[in-house]
């Protein structure tokens, strides 16, 4: 009972398939009986009544009353047409030289006349192309438009790599204040020169905010030409904060 | 004047221009500018086509007007306008089939006869060019259908039997010989 059962579905989602392609690929119409698919599908439904196949005889039903149109539609078209067989057509087609198929096309050809110009909506048309353009080589720059989804992902984004730089400030600073020991400070450039320009970079831009937030004092003397770094285990505020700026770079910075 | 810019500039992607942009522009009376500047075109060799919308057949204010030429053109008209003879066959053929099949046929379908004149990768950059221009279009993955070109430019039931006519002389030239 449950294998008929089964069987008699897959023929009507079968039935409801091949309605579907002649539907979408344009196929001749009259491929299929109509009467024959009505009678199976009475048949079908006196042996099964239950839920599942009154709703898949609905869509049947539905599909039949579409290819019933597209049969109106395809007679109508034939009619047009002067009754020209597709078939016809194409061996036709395939027997003309080309010269003789585009003889035959002008007769029937007329093209658009239009001009092409500028106007206030095209070169709004090529400003919104031209925002919506990905920067090149991968840089993000201004008049890139980003959308909600990529907002989203990039302060995800800057918020891990926020975490990443607390972590990093808190490594440098702990390390620092166990370079400075018990004499308190730290040359600078020990403090900061390493292997790579790269290394050596990034702990003095990551040590100019330590001394920015208050955590470490500099103290510049000019005349040895030193500048001695003071840590702090506590923050520290400034009374009156001044700017200095070190240059990196050049035989300095490398060992 | 006003009429023959908006008809004859693009201003949108696709030409012409629709019934009520002409309304907005030239008053309700606009069929009586229309009309006025038809005939002045003709003389010309343009005429203005109106083509209406689909279930929509005489609402003119949905309809979209063009200008198109009202005569053929000739062969080599249409090398100086700077088209291939190989690229119109190849449009000729893929738009008979459509129209002999009802308006769609599978792309298989139209290659298999583009193939009998062109090699197959010529076939199908002209099936592109054809959907990029509106000649054509792809509705499903495998399904080309008459594009919105077509129904302005090419009078298909004179394409179909100027592809029958043609033959048939072809035929009986090869009769009269044998």
């Amino acid at each position: 009972m449950m294998r008929k059962l089964t069987l008699s579905k897959d023929e009507l989602e079968r039935i409801i398939q091949i309605c579907e392609n002649i539907e979408k690929r344009g196929l001749n119409p009259f491929t299929v009986s109509v009467k024959s698919i009505l009678e199976n599908l009475r048949k079908l439904l006196e042996e099964n009544p239950s839920l599942d196949h009154y709703i898949l005889d609905a869509e049947t039903m539905y599909r039949i009353a579409t290819i019933i149109a597209l049969q109106h539609k395809w007679l109508e078209e034939k009619a047009k047409a002067l009754f020209i067989d597709a078939q016809m057509i194409s061996t036709r087609l395939v027997a003309m030289d080309k010269k003789s198929i585009v003889q035959a096309f002008l007769k029937a050809w007329r093209p658009i006349i239009s001009l092409e110009q500028m106007t206030t909506q095209r070169l709004r048309q090529g400003l919104d192309h031209f925002l919506s353009l990905p920067p090149r080589k991968g840089e993000r720059e201004y008049g890139w438009k980003i959308t909600e989804k990529e907002l989203e992902m990039i302060k995800a984004k800057l918020k891990l790599e926020e975490k990443a730089l607390i972590e990093r400030l808190k490594e440098l600073h702990q390390e620092l204040i166990k370079e400075a020991g018990d004499r308190g400070e730290v040359d600078y450039w020990k403090f900061v020169i390493r292997e790579s320009f790269h290394e050596t970079f990034e702990r003095a831009y990551l040590l100019s905010f330590l001394i920015t937030e208050g955590y470490v004092d500099v103290r510049k003397n000019p005349l040895k030409d030193e500048i001695k770094l003071i840590p702090h285990e506590e923050k520290l505020k400034r009374r009156s904060p001044k700017s200095l700026v070190i240059t990196i770079g050049g035989d300095r910075a490398e060992r | 004047m006003i009429a023959a810019t908006m008809l004859l500039f693009k201003s949108h992607r696709r030409p012409g221009i629709r019934g009520w942009e002409l309304k907005n522009r030239l008053g309700k009376n606009y069929m009586r500018v229309v009309d006025a500047l038809n005939s002045r075109l003709k003389p010309l060799g343009l005429e203005i086509k109106t083509v209406f919308e689909e279930g929509e057949e005489n609402n003119l204010d949905k309809a979209r007007f063009y200008v198109t030429l009202s005569h053929p053109l000739t062969m080599s008209d249409l090398v100086t306008a700077g088209w291939r003879i190989d690229e119109v066959a190849a449009l000729a053929i893929t738009l008979s089939t459509l129209s002999s099949r009802g308006g769609k046929a599978s792309v298989k379908d139209v290659l298999e006869i583009l193939e009998t004149k062109f090699p197959r990768w010529k076939a199908e950059a002209y099936l592109e060019k054809a959907i990029r221009r509106g000649y054509i279009e792809k509705i499903e993955e495998e399904t080309l259908a008459i594009g919105w070109r077509t129904r302005v430019e090419i009078d298909q039931k004179t394409l179909l039997k100027a592809i029958l006519e043609h033959q048939e002389s072809v035929g009986e030239k090869g009769t009269s010989k044998t």
